[in-house]
């Protein structure tokens, strides 16, 4: 009851302040009574020992409760305090692309952790909601194609074979080093363009990029003319952060980083979270370390199973079997 | 309010008639006719679940619109299953919660067609939100045997030979599990969307309340239930009153705001 109110009262307080609140020092006494109030029913209520969907549900809250505690600000004081071990709850890690980064950093820059490996930015980029865009091809016939414009959509031609690699929404190149390296800047889509790759007949690949702003007036070699026609919405789809895991220079691990597929590694979750809104340079990552989050996750199975087995299951079992013996 | 004048709007409009309809001659007891109707305006809504899902290109339980479109589908199949595996009646109030529930679609809700953001776009949308609408609406069938039990005489008979109390109880045996899926599996979306299992956001602290007043319904009513039969259904109309905040005024008011508030 007392927890029902409180969640309530919760609610009321908003995120950040409900969050303090119920990691204040009264609360963190509640939440040890409410974990001893469940071991104690295991032991007095017998029935909940017994009745394995009770004892599953019991145990998977306590479960959760541990997991919780352990993960939480105080959890993590107690393992540096005890066991040595100094992680980083949550922060943020900043990286530019083409650079490697090591540094967990609060809202205010402070470096709260440094991690034993580096995450390097290969490419930052995004992608949006478009509606009504495609490539024209065009031969010297006078034939036209249209694909649409999505990354893989390919095209098979006497002339070659022609398949869209990357679609920019503001294409800009930066040729201050000797590599040429092609970015899509954040912001309006300034540049819409789109990298594709044609395979000729004899097996010789090349690459192209065809900008919807600038019209190819003549056929190029190969005899193709293309013209990319965009009509771009301002609907972010998903964000997309390429990175690749580095330890002691080696590269470990390679992983698109994207909203609900976190990168996990070294005991943290890596987020996308936010990004450049100039240029598309550089990228943001909300970190989380994992502590205590397997025991949760394991209340939670124990839970589900739990209930599912008390509440649906076992009558399922008790009505088949009466089924059987033809009641 | 404003009239929709869609093919959509025009689906749901046919179906708050057919509904209305239903539960009318249901009380009526045209029993044959009403089955029919009833029927009928599953199919309806059947079909205009389908159509906005082919509308938006993905399950439509995105906004408010959606939730309460998918509500209204998914009580048709309920009460046939009630009645069949749970011996729970009720068919004519379910009818016409059908019906009411379609009127905020048909006339307040905005129905223009969304892009999944970014993080609606996981595989975990489409089980953490059905497995809730299921469960909501179980338990506002649930509610309304508790209401019945409340209100008519505890000796009164039911259609069926199981009394309002214990039908309250099955119901809300049906939906526990589902509303306990819907907060894990929430949960568990949570983490690998925004980095916490738990953000302690308005609609996670309603929802886990929720949660736990189903779980005080079950401790009561096994401890005290036999003595006070009567307060085992109040238990119940207060989780239908928490489940209706988490669902509405969390997602409208102003006074919460949170993670959950593209939900609109």
């Amino acid at each position: 009851m007392l927890l029902l109110v409180l969640s309530i009262v919760g609610a009321f307080y908003g995120s950040e302040k409900a969050s303090q609140f119920f990691n204040s020092l009264p609360l963190i006494v509640y939440w040890l009574v409410l974990m001893t109030i469940l071991v104690a029913g295991l032991v007095t209520f017998r029935r909940l020992i017994r009745v394995p969907g009770l004892l599953l549900v019991h145990l998977g809250c306590i479960s959760i409760l541990v997991g919780a505690m352990w993960g939480s600000n105080g959890g993590y004081r107690l393992q540096k305090k005890f066991f040595g071990i100094d992680k980083a709850p949550f922060g943020y890690m900043l990286i530019y692309e083409q650079t490697a980064e090591n540094s967990i950093v609060a809202e205010d820059d402070k470096v709260l952790a440094k991690l034993p490996f580096s995450i390097y930015l290969e490419d930052f980029r995004m992608e949006y909601y478009s509606s009504r865009s495609y490539l024209l091809v065009e031969n010297q016939n006078g034939d036209i194609w249209q694909i649409p414009d999505e990354v893989g959509a390919e095209l098979d031609l006497n002339e070659g074979k022609i398949k869209i690699v990357r679609i920019f929404r503001n294409f800009k190149i930066d040729i201050s080093s000797d590599k040429k390296v092609t970015t899509d800047a954040a912001g309006a889509g300034m540049n819409p363009a789109i990298e594709i790759n044609i395979e000729l007949p004899d097996g010789i690949s090349k690459q192209k990029y065809v900008f919807a702003k600038f019209l190819q007036k003549s056929y190029s070699d190969d005899g193709l003319k293309f013209t990319y026609v965009s009509q771009q919405t301002s609907a972010v789809k998903d964000y997309f952060s390429d990175v690749i895991i580095l330890e002691e220079e080696k590269q470990i691990a390679k992983k698109t980083i994207e909203v609900n597929h976190p990168l996990h590694h070294g005991g943290y979750h890596f987020y996308q979270s936010s990004y450049d809104p100039e240029e598309g340079q550089y990228t943001v990552l909300t970190v989380y370390s994992d502590s205590g989050l397997n025991m949760v996750y394991g209340g939670y199975l124990m839970l589900s199973l739990a209930v599912l087995w008390q509440f649906w299951f076992r009558h399922f079992l008790t009505f088949f079997k009466r089924y059987r013996n033809g009641d | 309010m404003e009239i929709k004048y869609t093919t959509l709007g025009l689906l749901l409009y046919i179906a708050i008639a057919i509904y209305f309809l239903t539960f009318v001659i249901r009380l009526l007891r045209f029993t044959k006719l009403a089955k029919a109707l009833y029927f009928l305006g599953f199919a309806v809504m059947l079909v205009a679940f389908g159509y906005r899902w082919y509308q938006v290109r993905h399950i439509p339980m995105q906004n408010l619109f959606e939730v309460f479109l998918t509500l209204s589908m998914l009580i048709y199949p309920l009460s046939i299953f009630c009645r069949r595996t749970l011996q729970v009646g009720g068919e004519t109030t379910d009818a016409l919660i059908a019906s009411i529930l379609l009127v905020p679609a048909g006339f307040i809700f905005n129905a223009e067609p969304q892009k999944l953001p970014p993080a609606l776009q996981s595989w975990l949308f489409a089980p953490h939100v059905a497995v809730y609408m299921l469960s909501y609406v179980i338990m506002v069938k649930a509610a309304v045997q508790a209401f019945c039990h409340l209100f008519y005489s505890p000796n009164s008979e039911s259609e069926l030979p199981v009394s309002f109390e214990q039908s309250t109880y099955r119901m809300v045996c049906l939906g526990f599990p589902l509303l306990t899926l819907g907060l894990l599996l929430g949960s568990w979306w949570g983490k690998l969307a925004w980095g916490d299992y738990w953000g302690w956001d308005p609609k996670e602290m309603w929802s886990l309340a929720s949660w736990l007043v189903y779980v005080g319904y079950f401790h009561f009513r096994y401890m005290f239930g036999k003595k006070h039969p009567r307060i085992n259904s109040s238990w119940v109309i207060v989780g239908m009153t928490v489940i209706i905040i988490t669902l509405l005024w969390v997602n409208l008011s102003k006074l919460f705001s949170g993670l959950h508030s593209y939900a609109m």
